[in-house]
């Protein structure tokens, strides 16, 4: 396996030069259509019609939209990723895996390029602290073993049922809008801690395998603070679990791709 | 049914196939849709026809530093053997591998990746290949020195000629220092020139002990690289020995498809039909390789039923892309009974290559005059000429010699 790092790092380059022409200017034209996203729901849901309020909504928004964009264009990249390499595929024997690993990877370039901006932003305008940064990378490392869990049975799934695709492109859309990333988990419990609003918090908050990743993100980089212990315990049996299931059902199916390409 | 594993590591170069079985489904296999598979849950099993066989038992031994060709029909599992031993494709049942490094030349003539230059490509298909970046840098110089692509080598590959690709794939797996080389084909493709470069190169890598396998078509390279030759038919291993039986054999195979052509011909009370037809050597010995310049004799059987006037036997001779190099026909005789057309040819003025010579009888009602027989053969051996005719004749330099200096 050793020997397939100069393969994976092939795959990547050729990844980025296809997405952003190799080119800086090519990752910040990737990154318009995000923060254009985050400007219209900032403007929209914060100023105009103030359903959220919440200190520099922006930031807010974006340290959780980060983890989403990661996750959500990482397994739309990763579907299709085997599909468009059948070229490779059918005619060399290598470890299939690197092919939507790759996709997954490059999605850390636009990451690490909002982090440049969004945390010197968050400590002038929230003045938080910055020593809980250091949970940062293991955080990455998670979020990465648990989009690439999601994207080994997307990809090889999409290879024998071609719809899978348009289907978890037409998923992803409402998953964005429960998943945190706009507002404050904690303030749809409402004031009381029971009844059926507490409820729905607690299904958003723990159902929603994504939501601790948003959660522990926003902890480190909006709110400068320690996630708590069960987010980090969520965290690290999530990306495992994925990583884990993901292996296994990529090894069964990837098995034929020659074939079914 | 399920073959064992040799219960040994394999030596570098040796491949072992036991027992080997892999079919497809008719309709190609090709992904389908969640869509499909549910709305099939409400109807029970659809009616699915049953997989071919690619592989019907192949069992193969080669050994380290052994040349094989594989021929066969089309359908035959030629293209499956290969892409089964490249690891490609996994086996329904049975046992397949290769020891040490494997290179898989298939479909050179793609590329990987068309907006990408003809460097990168080299880098993917080494880095594929598991090479590390450090030995595919020190290679880089010599492989687009033996590719001859000049500067192209950093266009991009859409720009290039299926020739272009075939030289910039082949020149990568000349460098990957495989143990075991396994050719698809490719060298169909691309100039004569570059296409007997390639067969030094695999000559030397013979000498080098790299264990060859080369599947083709043509059987004229096949007698080029390979001293051993398995032909395949229907998924099995139907001859196993040296190439030249090996070659006879395969064109048997081809001959029967032409009998039953014939015996169709027959059976439809035509005039006359052909019973048999050969190609003989010098000595009138049956044969199918021959030398450039050697004798060649196309022997025709053929029987009579009704005295019809003005039939006749139309001879040709075509390259290996059915382009025609000769035509001619030659009436035969009108009575009841049978007879024997021998053409001789005294010199054969072809050059390496695969030909063949479809006989056709032709009676004045027929409106589109078919083949009766296919007889096949190629030439090898003719090095240091390209091309189809042998014009070769003696060279003599005439003219005063001008001193070393009047050059400089």
């Amino acid at each position: 396996m050793r020997k397939y790092r100069y393969l994976f790092d092939q795959l990547v380059r050729r990844e980025l030069k296809q997405k952003y022409k190799g080119t800086f200017v090519g990752v910040l034209w990737y990154l318009v259509n995000p923060l254009v996203l985050m400007g219209v729901y900032g403007v929209m849901l914060g100023s105009l019609l103030q359903t959220v309020t919440v200190h520099d909504y922006l930031v807010f928004i974006l340290s959780g939209l980060l983890v989403w964009l990661f996750f959500s264009q990482g397994l739309n990249a990763a579907c299709t990723s085997l599909v468009d390499q059948a070229g490779l595929i059918g005619k060399v024997a290598f470890p299939r895996a690197t092919v939507p690993a790759a996709t997954v990877v490059v999605q850390l370039i636009p990451m690490l390029t909002i982090l440049i901006v969004l945390i010197p932003l968050s400590a002038i305008l929230q003045g938080t602290s910055l020593l809980p940064l250091l949970a940062l990378p293991p955080l990455l490392i998670c979020l990465f073993a648990f989009t690439l869990g999601f994207a080994l049975v997307a990809s090889s799934m999409n290879a024998h049922f071609r719809d899978v695709q348009p289907i978890v492109t037409a998923a992803l859309l409402p998953w964005f809008f429960v998943s945190g990333v706009l507002f404050n988990l904690a303030n749809l419990a409402g004031a009381n801690g029971h009844g059926p609003r507490h409820t729905l918090e607690q299904v958003l908050r723990w159902g929603d395998p994504i939501a601790p990743f948003v959660v522990a993100f926003r902890a480190v980089i909006y709110s400068g603070a320690w996630p708590s212990v069960p987010v980090i315990l969520y965290v690290v049996v999530a990306s495992g679990l994925s990583l884990a299931i993901g292996a296994s059902v990529f090894r069964r199916l990837s098995a034929e791709l020659a074939v079914v390409i | 049914m399920r073959g064992k594993a040799v219960g040994r590591e394999l030596s570098n170069g040796e491949i072992v196939l036991d027992d080997a079985w892999r079919s497809f489904s008719p309709r190609g296999d090709r992904g389908r849709t969640l869509k499909e598979v549910v709305a099939a849950i409400g109807k029970g099993r659809a009616e699915e026809l049953p997989p071919t066989p690619a592989l019907a038992g192949v069992t193969l031994r080669v050994g380290p530093g052994e040349t094989l060709g594989i021929v066969g029909r089309n359908g035959a599992g030629k293209t499956s053997t290969l892409r089964v031993l490249a690891g490609i494709i996994p086996l329904h049942s049975g046992f397949a591998q290769c020891g040490g490094r494997v290179a898989a030349l298939i479909d050179l003539s793609s590329g990987f990746g068309r907006e990408f230059s003809g460097r990168e490509n080299i880098h993917l298909t080494a880095a594929l290949h598991g090479m590390e970046r450090g030995e595919v840098e020190a290679r880089i110089p010599s492989i687009i020195e033996f590719s001859e692509l000049g500067h192209f080598i950093d266009a991009p590959i859409k720009t290039y000629s299926s020739g272009m690709l075939v030289r910039l794939g082949f020149s990568v797996a000349a460098h990957l220092d495989a143990d075991v080389l396994l050719i698809d084909e490719v060298l169909a493709v691309g100039d004569e020139a570059f296409q007997r470069k390639c067969v030094r190169h695999i000559r030397s890598r013979i000498d080098g002990g790299t264990t060859i396998v080369l599947v083709s078509h043509a059987p004229g390279t096949i007698e080029a690289v390979c001293s051993r030759t398995v032909v395949l038919d229907a998924g099995k291993v139907a001859f196993d020995g040296p190439t030249d039986e090996g070659l006879r054999y395969y064109h048997r195979l081809l001959g029967v498809e032409d009998q039953e052509q014939a015996a169709a011909r027959q059976a439809s009370d035509a005039p006359v039909w052909i019973t048999q037809a050969e190609l003989l050597d010098a000595d009138g010995r049956p044969r199918q390789v021959f030398a450039p310049g050697e004798q060649m004799q196309v022997v025709a059987e053929f029987e009579t039923r009704a005295v019809a006037p003005d039939i006749e036997l139309v001879v040709d001779v075509r390259d290996g892309n059915s382009r025609s190099l000769f035509q001619a026909t030659h009436r035969l005789p009108t009575s009841r009974g049978g007879g024997r057309l021998v053409i001789d040819v005294p010199r054969l003025t072809l050059l390496d290559g695969d030909y063949e010579v479809p006989l056709g009888i032709h009676t004045p009602g027929d409106t589109a005059p078919g083949i009766d027989r296919m007889l096949r053969f190629s030439i090898a051996g003719g090095g240091g000429a390209d091309g189809v005719v042998d014009l070769r004749g003696e060279w003599n330099f005439e003219g005063t010699t001008i001193g070393a200096e009047a050059w400089s």
